[in-house]
């Protein structure tokens, strides 16, 4: 795939777009965009991609109102804008568009804020088939990082690069660029990724030599991971045939994180093919770890009670493992950090925990 | 008075010392020691209240005469007093009455009278004169001009305190430039700081009196005040009707009694009150029966220990044996038959059966036979021995106490059980037994006397029996005792008997107002109609809208009234601070004391914000640019005071002013959300107008096209109805596209210059004035729906278009 290319494509969707409401002026007809639904709701299982996509339902977004027709004026700008980006050859941050919007000439037309342009670009990406990476759109940060046995070669703005993962970086490890697909990877000598959510946990692996010792990749997740993120995890999976392993805190707001990898998140799931890995699996911390293993823990708050009960409803957990340790998890009501297995010993995760968890999943 | 008292003791004569100083006031005297009774408290508002006084007797006189009141107010400074000038052109007072109704206190034709009038007591002139002479020194000066007389009469006169009697002081005939009508002048001390009061009831005088026609001068004014007529329909005349049976009081009906020319009792319900004919007067004189002599208890035929025909048969002697069977087995065959039958319908039953025997027989039943008979039934019936059964012997009769049960039990429901039943029935019988000692044992009782009876039976049930009886049952017994006794057939004492009987008087009006009686006519009321309210206030206000209505007739203490409200909104009316509230009673503006007034207090307790108003805290005056008016018609407007300036607190006119306010203010409110809804429209199709053009010349720019005509994306954003017009070359299109969600009905018209040919569409008609054509359509789109109106026209042609019947907001115009 040439960048140049898709660079084409995506200047060529948009003006398509933009042409679309012509039309629609020109034919006396309201101009207006048809979305799909964005709400847990409206996602459906994809049976052939294993992921989760956008169902049937739409919601349009039209001049009929002040609001609608702000949101398109809008939506032109910010199409004019990109356009005009892929023409330079230039990107920007999500950010930037925000604040820029404050230089176009129309005051109706500047975003009110960062949620809005956000916004803004997601409906472009899933009108114009267009992925905002091929926009030359970048979020602020992502800071996501790497670590282990992986040799890969990436297209920086600066020319090629070629790194090792292990022997090439500092302690902290590799950082994945916004736009992954500019990473070819050339040689490898790992058994298994593991994904992992919290600076701290990362930090104890590789402290304690895990990723030598198991010959595994250390993906740092950082919390909800981004795109770039999810979009390695997904390539490893597929170009290198790796199996995959989330490893997170005990507690509903980390199911979600594991969700998004293996299935794809709400917001983005227009893109879940592109983004998601069906067969990463969940290490931990599961509820019934916290009662086997004794762990030291919170209790459960009334969001998290909530957080709980609505992921029971969500399409992406329903499934037997999920619903088993949710309902147990209310049950107990507690929850558990990763960090709470240092009870045992700052080696326990590393020598028992997650030995004994990996071997149980057929990974070890 | 505290002085005389300790000297009591000591000087035995002192009340004839007393009496010495003791002598009659006259109300003349009266009033002039109280003049803020009537409104003449100070200088500035006895000016304003003799205004009042002149202008109100002004408009009477002259509706009265069916004259369209054209009034004359004149205020000028006289060295240190004022002088006031009313001037009418009604139909005139006749020589002699000038100085009785001008110059006597309490003298006037409206105060017997039910009927709508501005003035009730005959009191507000001739104050009005004394407060002048009082403050000034000076007569009252009077022209008055008779529609037949040629000349006028003028007088001079002044109020002689001590009597109450016109004093005149100068009378000529004179000439006057008005041919018929009335003028008075007065002297006196006051000043001009109620300069607003005066002017607030000047024009809201002509705000309820949109057929009047008022000027006023006054020295602060460089220009006259005039308000011109509304309208050239006088109100309706109203007409006298006689008081309504419950609103009259104790001393009213005595005197009415003693005036009354009818020698009964349902006469002179019929011949003095309204609404009252034979029926309802029947009704009053059983209430009044009831009443006056109590009812009769009625007993049921109990079924075993009784044998009738055997006591009437040893009761008649000498009428052989077959007659005197036949009546007696009659007798008992219809007691039997009966429900129930008390003493008077005993006496008429046994009347009809002897009569029938008589018939039958040939025997003659005389009034000792048949007395004898009733008599032996009546013991029979209501046979009572309460004596306990004792050894060997039958118990007593008692007949009371099974008759009285089946009613008790009935009252009392399944609460009580059998025992305390029984037990209050065998104590009411004891006592039921006692009315009995009137010789004939009729059971005449009164509901007072039956209520007294049962409370003594209840608490000694309660006492010695050990249940409760509450007020509730108590009262339940009673009623159901009452309703089972029978109203006696008694003459009603006659009118001249009632006349010297205050406790009689008084249990016929007690009667008639336990009647049910429909309410009075109305035609005794003239409001003002809510078309009129809205003239008025249209006339005096420029606002954006009115709304009034009037109420049907209600009636309090006899006295029918009639409430009604107008609101004017928007427009010049002042937006910031309270709504001005005007307050009329029989159409006279209520200036002062507003807080005093009950119509206010209805206005506070309204939920404004519901309507539409701001309302600060959710309760008191609302906010904002309107005007809120109440009239309040009636024959008997109560006020708070003689001064006539607050309506009192009566719960029935309440009751309607809120009602009359609630049923405007709907209007107002839907008014307002059709405002706004409007203004939303308008709010966005400016946004829209503004946004969309940008968006189009966005898109243009984008995709490098020309910039898209965007009317018809508007029109259907705007659900407007769209007008596009089309030439091609003599061909003239009219596009009409209704885009609303409702059907739409333009009235569209089209100015050629050049005559127009072959005129096509819905409702065309084509009108030739002076060189120009007017084409006109009344297309009719239901919503979505589209139509074409055509027409051929030469070159050079000139058109212009305007469209009707479509609010400006809702049209998109390109033509």
């Amino acid at each position: 795939m040439s960048t140049k290319l898709n660079e084409e494509r995506a200047r060529e969707q948009l003006i398509d777009l933009a042409a679309e409401f012509y039309d629609q002026f020109a034919g006396g007809e309201i101009p207006h965009m048809t979305l799909p639904t964005r709400t847990k709701s409206n996602i459906e299982y994809d049976p052939d991609s294993g992921v989760w996509v956008y169902g049937d339902r739409t919601s349009t977004r039209s001049a009929n109102s002040v609001r609608g027709a702000r949101k398109l004026l809008k939506a032109v700008y910010t199409i004019e804008f990109l356009a005009d980006q892929l023409d330079q050859g230039r990107s920007s941050t999500l950010r930037e568009l925000y604040y820029l919007s404050e230089s176009w000439d129309n005051e109706e037309a500047h975003f009110s804020d960062q949620d809005e342009s956000n916004q803004m670009i997601e409906d472009l990406e899933i009108v114009s088939e267009v992925t905002r990476e091929d926009f030359h759109m970048r979020p602020e940060e992502s800071g996501a990082t790497l670590m282990g046995p992986l040799k890969l070669r990436e297209q920086t703005r600066r020319g090629e690069r070629e790194i090792h993962c292990q022997k090439d970086v500092g302690e902290g490890g590799y950082q994945i660029p916004n736009n992954p697909d500019t990473i070819e990877f050339l040689d490898a000598d790992i058994d298994f990724v593991l994904c992992v959510e919290t600076g701290g946990m990362r930090d104890r692996l590789i402290e304690n030599g895990f990723d030598e010792q198991y010959n595994c990749l250390v993906v740092h997740l950082k919390g909800q991971p981004a795109r770039a993120t999810r979009r390695i995890t997904k390539r490893l999976h597929d170009e290198l045939d790796l199996p995959v392993v989330v490893f997170c805190d005990g507690d509903p707001w980390s199911y979600r994180i594991y969700g998004s990898v293996a299935y794809g998140s709400i917001k983005s799931a227009h893109l879940s093919e592109h983004l998601a890995t069906p067969e990463a699996r969940y290490v931990g911390i599961q509820p019934s770890d916290i009662v086997e293993y004794d762990l030291p823990t919170d209790p459960l708050a009334d969001s998290d009670i909530n957080a709980l009960e609505s992921e029971l409803t969500d399409p992406r957990f329903q499934t037997d493992y999920w619903e088993e340790q949710i309902e147990l998890q209310l049950d107990i009501g507690k929850k558990a950090e990763q960090q709470s297995l240092a009870a045992n010993g700052l080696d326990f995760v590393t020598e028992t925990y997650l030995p004994e968890r990996l071997d149980q999943m057929g990974v070890l | 008075m505290t002085s005389f008292q300790a000297e009591l003791g000591a000087d035995e004569g002192i009340a004839e010392e007393l009496a010495k100083g003791q002598r009659e006031i006259s109300i003349a005297e009266f009033f002039e020691k109280n003049k803020h009774m009537l409104g003449f408290d100070s200088g500035a508002r006895g000016l304003v209240t003799a205004v009042k006084e002149a202008v109100d007797n002004a408009l009477d006189a002259t509706e009265e005469a069916g004259i369209k009141p054209d009034i004359y107010v004149e205020i000028t400074e006289v060295g240190d007093y004022y002088r006031v000038v009313v001037e009418d052109n009604g139909p005139g007072i006749t020589k002699d009455q000038v100085p009785k109704i001008f110059g006597k206190l309490l003298y006037g034709s409206r105060f017997h009278a039910r009927e709508q009038n501005r003035g009730q007591q005959g009191i507000g002139i001739s104050a009005a004169v004394l407060y002048s002479q009082l403050t000034s020194g000076k007569p009252a000066k009077i022209t008055s001009r008779t529609q037949e007389s040629n000349q006028a009469e003028y007088f001079e006169l002044i109020i002689d305190t001590d009597t109450n009697e016109p004093e005149i002081r100068d009378s000529e005939a004179t000439t006057w430039d008005r041919t018929h009508g009335t003028r008075i002048e007065l002297e006196m001390e006051a000043n001009m700081r109620a300069r607003q009061q005066l002017h607030q009831y000047i024009k809201n005088t002509a705000v309820v009196n949109p057929h009047a026609r008022i000027e006023l001068r006054e020295p602060g004014l460089e220009e006259p005040l005039k308000f011109e007529r509304g309208t050239d329909q006088l109100p309706a005349e109203t007409s006298e009707i006689r008081p309504h049976p419950h609103g009259v009081e104790l001393g009213t009906l005595i005197k009415m009694v003693a005036a009354t020319e009818s020698y009964s009792v349902s006469g002179f319900l019929q011949e003095e009150f309204t609404r009252v004919g034979k029926k309802t007067a029947d009704k009053v004189l059983n209430s009044f029966r009831d009443r006056h002599f109590g009812r009769e208890l009625a007993w049921p035929t109990p079924a075993t220990g009784i044998d009738i025909a055997d006591a009437v048969t040893k009761a008649v002697s000498n009428k052989g044996a077959e007659a005197t069977e036949t009546f007696a087995e009659q007798i008992e065959s219809t007691l039997i038959g009966r429900d129930r039958t008390a003493y008077s319908e005993l006496e008429e039953l046994v009347d009809e059966i002897a009569d029938d025997v008589e018939a039958d027989t040939g025997r003659t039943f005389g009034a000792t036979v048949r007395e004898n008979a009733v008599a032996a039934a009546w013991g029979e019936l209501t046979a009572f021995d309460d004596d306990e059964a004792t050894n060997g012997e039958e118990p007593g009769r008692d007949h009371l106490t099974p008759g009285l049960y089946g009613l008790v039990d009935d009252a009392t429901s399944s609460r009580k059980d059998d025992e305390t039943v029984q037990a209050l029935a065998e104590r009411l019988a004891r006592r039921a037994d006692g009315l009995g000692d009137d010789g004939a044992r009729r059971f005449r009782v009164t509901h007072d006397d039956l209520s007294a009876l049962v409370e003594a039976a209840a608490d000694a049930t309660v006492e010695y029996d050990d249940v409760t009886l509450g007020e509730t049952a108590r009262e339940k017994i009673t009623d159901t005792l009452w309703t089972a006794a029978r109203t006696v057939p008694d003459e009603v004492p006659k009118i001249t008997e009632i006349e010297g009987d205050r406790d009689t008087a008084s249990e016929l009006l007690e009667a008639m107002r336990a009647t049910d009686i429909l309410a009075p006519p109305t035609d005794c009321l003239s409001p003002i109609t809510a078309d009129l309210v809205e003239a008025g206030l249209r006339k005096e206000y420029d606002a954006d809208f009115f709304a009034a209505a009037t109420r049907d007739a209600e009636v309090h203490g006899g006295d029918p009234f009639i409430v009604e409200a107008g609101i004017a909104y928007g427009g010049e009316l002042q937006s910031e601070g309270k709504i001005d509230l005007l307050r009329f009673a029989n159409r006279v503006p209520l200036v002062y004391q507003q807080g005093a007034c009950s119509s206010t207090d209805v206005v506070k307790q309204i939920g404004w914000r519901n309507y539409g108003l701001d309302q600060p805290g959710g309760s008191g005056l609302p906010n904002g640019p309107a005007v809120l008016m109440i009239h309040v018609a009636s024959t008997n407007v109560p006020f708070t005071s003689e001064s006539k300036d607050a309506i009192a607190n009566i719960p029935e006119i309440e009751d309607e002013i809120e009602l009359a306010i609630r049923e405007a203010a709907r209007e107002l409110k839907s008014y307002l959300n059709k405002r706004r809804s409007l203004e939303k429209r308008q709010q966005k199709q400016s946004v829209l107008s503004q946004i969309l053009p940008e968006m189009a010349d966005k898109v243009a720019e984008v995709t490098g096209q020309e910039r898209p005509n965007i009317d018809a994306a508007m029109g259907r954003i705007m659900n407007n109805l769209c007008i596009d017009r089309e030439v091609d070359d003599d061909t003239v299109t009219l596009h009409v596209e209704n885009y609303s969600d409702r059907a739409e009905t333009p009235e569209i018209t089209e100015i050629v210059s050049v005559e127009p040919t072959d005129v096509e569409g819905d409702g065309a008609n084509v009108v030739d004035l002076d060189g120009e054509w007017f084409i006109q359509w009344s297309p009719s789109l239901s919503a979505g729906e589209e139509t074409k109106l055509t027409y051929t026209v030469g070159d050079d042609a000139e058109f212009d278009i305007t469209v009707e019947g479509v609010e400006t907001e809702k049209l998109t115009l390109n033509a």
